[in-house]
């Protein structure tokens, strides 16, 4: 259908030729900390941040913080927690009843709060939303300044499905008040090590 | 009915005028402080522009990549020339899974296309799962926002809403209580649905993928729950590469409302084994607007709303006032080349204070744009008879000195002299809540001729 | 150099005092200022409501008035900001050019050029700062609250030297205040509402004098204030800049 007939139109109406800018990521550049500017803006977006001394208190805090999760999916070396399995045969729609999710990010961003984390790090791709809980452990090094940055790291990834997340769930839909939990995860966590 | 009898309706109740403005001044406010917290923020808006304009001299050749590599990456691309071939797209796609049942995230698009009553009238059930479009499709209206689509509506209004529609208990309009509840009944859409349609914040050229933002996470419920994704999106939402969605996804949030980067920002790339991902391409009307130079640049528009946000019209005359998909300042750009007779009176809802153009995080002279396309409407839409007049003869009489000088006496000599009841009728719009100035002794030109004449 | 006085026409018919002040202003300033007496209007409320054909008249006025002049300075910046952005329907003759590049609002003038800011004014009032659109976004008299760049005014610049003025900051810097042209007339019910909305913001923050170098914005308030009988008045910054009590 359309592909020749748009195509046409836009060489018929397009401008001359402009030059793409490039981009001088100097200009953005700030001297921050980007441990404690990221440890501030996770609170801003919603989230709980925690950073753990030693890697051997990440069971125990995870059971302090969600006691009544039974149904677990662990996709980390660094926890044990794990109650539910999920591999090639899972469907999405298996994920329903999942209480907590654990996974590890990629990489922080200090400016706005977000991880970076894909498809080999969670396996299903609902899982991240469809959980009830999230939880994200983070190696406080991994932490970089702001998307410029990020989309350097990232520049190489295997290119299937990731995103950036920045706190849980939320919406100002009704008369503007800010409810976190809308159609995904309803909290999340991240556990800095 | 025009933009002023629409706004003039929804001035009735000034409470909630008061209301609308203070919720939208708000997130003008939380933008503001977003963007005071990046540094070069500027730089950044001239960056995105450039950007912009860039991909629409080289939109033909950045399509043409951006076809290729999705396909390499297993996505099916379709190409619509307007509406009509949209949907009878999507319906295909619908037809051909033997779909029944499809959840949809926030997509101007799809808005713009009418595309909820076609595939109703096609026997589909379409479910809008962000938040504030539920709330407009079972209210039976349209988004008067395209960030916040419920905003004109109070929490007491959802609470009713809902309890026709959910069978919730009344609550007066907590907020949490009734978000809960959707979230349940949607969750049910999510798990049921066969197909989830969702809109694009920006495609790549360079890698074939595309990212969906959202904050509550529907896009990706319904994009990874169901077993076909079909991505709508217009031919503007393209960028060359991937690294400049660090300049867009730095300014998209913070401009629309204020937070430093949406909850989800979701990069598709491939589809999952075994189910299938499509992207249709729509042009319905953009290139035509490409074709106009001085409107050309509306269509850097990233859709964050900002316009809305700090417009002081649209705050105090609803997103209905524009009937229009796309309401506020660039809306009312963007739809006079859609129709110009039917939206012919929404480039004079304004004021042209400019403030548009400052917060759009890719510079569009959205102000500028207003003033001409109210040179083109004057001279191809039909005017009122006595507006017409009027100003042409004044265009005369500014034109000769002599004459601008007796009909200043004119003036003068009516507003002061004139029985009030004559001055302050019907006919005179500004008396209606305002007083006229008063006229003193002389003018300027006769002070002077006395004081100065050298 | 010669300065060519231009009063827009509706300070001309409306608010002669307001024309009077700008020239006393300018005069002590030492400035050799004239007013040619052929002047009607800038074209601005031609352009503004679509008829922007129909003002070419108006404009091949204006620039034969002022062609002669090294300035050209008004007080409002409306219609300054119109003359140097819409003049572009016309022939761009070297008079056209020389015309759009001189012209100055008032404030613009006395600061930018002149490189005064204290005028030795007094005026013993809580005053608020109308910052007019056109001035504001159009001729970039200060910075705008949606941007984010370093904080400037010009006509604070001068007010801040008026003796006894005591400048009340508001809740809404730099919003519209619904005049807007026709618009005040065609879009009634939003005109009023924005304009009510602006005094309101100016009395809540102790305000008793709202000024600003626009007189078009002023006058659509004072038309508010005088049918709402509420207890603050409106004054061009050229008064206030004249004013010595």
């Amino acid at each position: 259908m359309g592909r020749e007939e748009i195509l046409n139109s836009v060489r018929k109406n397009k401008p001359e030729l402009l030059p793409l800018p490039e981009i001088n990521a100097d200009l953005f550049n700030e001297d921050i900390d980007l441990l404690s500017g990221f440890k501030e803006k996770v609170p801003l977006v919603g989230g709980t941040i925690k950073q753990l001394t030693s890697p051997k208190d990440i069971d125990n805090e995870i059971t302090m913080m969600y006691p009544n999760a039974t149904n677990i999916v662990n996709r980390t070396q660094v926890s044990s927690l794990g109650t539910v399995s999920i591999s090639d045969k899972t469907q999405p729609k298996d994920l329903e009843d999942v209480d907590l999710a654990i996974l590890r990010g990629t990489f922080g961003v200090a400016e706005n709060g977000a991880i970076w984390i894909s498809e080999e790090q969670f396996y299903i791709r609902a899982l991240p939303f469809i959980t009830n809980d999230l939880l994200i452990i983070l190696d406080k090094k991994d932490i970089c300044q702001n998307l410029h940055e990020a989309y350097e790291l990232i520049s190489k990834r295997k290119r299937t499905f990731g995103l950036f997340i920045s706190g849980p769930s939320k919406t100002a839909d009704i008369e503007q008040c800010l409810v976190i939990g809308a159609q995904g995860a309803l909290s999340l966590t991240v556990l800095l090590i | 009915m025009n933009h002023a009898q629409k706004a003039e309706i929804f001035n009735k109740n000034e409470a909630k005028v008061n209301w609308h403005d203070k919720a939208l001044w708000y997130v003008r406010e939380k933008r503001d402080n977003a963007a005071h917290g990046v540094k070069g923020w500027e730089q950044l808006r001239d960056l995105a522009s450039g950007v912009k304009a860039h991909v629409l001299s080289n939109l033909d050749e950045l399509l043409i990549e951006f076809e290729t590599n999705a396909q390499k990456n297993g996505i099916t691309v379709h190409w619509a020339s307007n509406a009509e071939e949209h949907n009878k797209i999507i319906n295909k796609i619908l037809t051909e899974k033997n779909a029944k049942k499809v959840v949809k995230s926030k997509s101007m698009l799809t808005e713009e296309c009418h595309l909820n009553p076609y595939l109703e009238s096609k026997g589909f059930e379409v479910v809008d799962t962000d938040l504030g479009e539920y709330i407009v499709q079972i209210a039976k209206e349209t988004p008067s926002h395209i960030v916040l689509p419920a905003i004109h509506k109070t929490k007491e209004e959802v609470d009713t809403l809902f309890q026709e529609h959910l069978g919730t208990k009344p609550s007066d309009g907590n907020p949490e209580y009734l978000t809960n509840e959707a979230r349940k009944h949607l969750r049910t859409k999510f798990l049921t649905a066969d197909v989830a349609i969702t809109g694009v914040n920006f495609a790549i050229a360079e890698t074939g993928g595309f990212v969906v933002c959202t904050n509550e996470g529907n896009a990706d419920m319904g994009a990874h729950l169901a077993k076909t994704h079909i991505a709508c999106m217009g031919i503007e939402k393209l960028i060359p590469k991937e690294a400049h969605l660090g300049i867009f996804l730095r300014l998209l949030a913070r401009s629309a409302t204020g937070q430093p980067i949406t909850t989800y920002s979701s990069h598709f790339n491939k589809p999952t084994e075994g189910s299938e991902m499509h992207i249709v391409i729509v042009d319905n009307g953009r290139t035509e607007q490409l074709s106009r130079e001085d409107f050309r640049s509306s269509l850097h528009c990233i859709r964050c709303g900002a316009c809305m946000n700090t417009c002081p019209i649209y705050r105090r005359s609803g997103g209905h006032s524009y009937d229009a998909t796309i309401p506020g300042p660039i809306g009312s750009i963007l739809s006079p080349g859609k129709d110009l007779t039917k939206h012919s009176s929404l480039p004079f809802a304004s004021t042209l204070c400019g403030s548009c153009s400052n917060v759009c995080p890719v510079k569009i002279n959205i102000h500028e744009q207003l003033y001409k396309w109210r040179q083109i409407i004057t001279k191809d839409v039909e005017q009122p008879v006595v507006k017409k007049t009027i100003l042409k003869m004044t265009g005369k009489v500014f034109s000769k000195p002599k004459f601008y000088g007796l009909a200043g006496r004119s003036v003068r000599f009516m507003l002061k002299y004139a029985p009030r009841f004559l001055v302050y009728s019907k006919l005179n719009a500004w008396g209606k809540a305002r007083e006229l100035p008063q006229i003193k002794n002389g003018n300027f030109d006769q002070w002077y001729k006395e004081k100065r004449s050298k | 150099m010669r300065v060519g006085l231009f009063i827009p026409c509706y300070i001309n018919q409306l608010y002669p005092q307001v024309g009077i002040a700008t020239l006393e202003v300018l005069e002590k300033l030492g400035v050799d200022v004239y007013y040619p007496s052929g002047q009607t209007c800038c074209g601005q409320p031609l352009g503004n409501s679509g008829y922007e054909e129909d003002a070419k008249g108006a404009c091949q006025v204006f620039v034969e008035n002022f062609k002669e002049y090294d300035y050209i300075v008004g007080p409002s910046g409306s219609c300054i900001y119109h003359v140097k952005k819409h003049f572009d329907i016309i022939e761009q003759t070297p008079d056209v050019i020389n015309v759009r590049n001189n012209a100055f609002e008032l404030c613009e003038f006395i600061v930018k050029i002149l490189g005064i800011t204290d005028l030795g004014a007094s005026f013993p009032y809580k005053v608020g700062l109308h910052k007019s659109c056109h001035g504001l976004r159009g001729l970039h008299l200060g910075s705008c609250s949606e941007r984010m760049d370093a904080h400037y005014s010009t006509e604070e610049d001068l007010l801040a030297h008026v003796q006894g003025l005591e400048l009340m900051s508001l809740t809404r810097k730099d919003e519209c205040c619904g005049f807007g042209g026709t618009f005040a007339v065609f879009e009634e019910a939003i005109s009023v509402k924005m304009g009510k909305d602006r005094i309101q913001d100016h009395l809540n923050n102790d305000v008793e004098v709202i000024t600003g170098a626009d007189h078009s914005c002023l006058m659509h308030l004072e038309g508010l204030i005088n049918r709402n009988k509420q207890p603050i008045r409106v004054m061009h910054i050229a008064e206030i800049l004249n004013s010595s009590i």
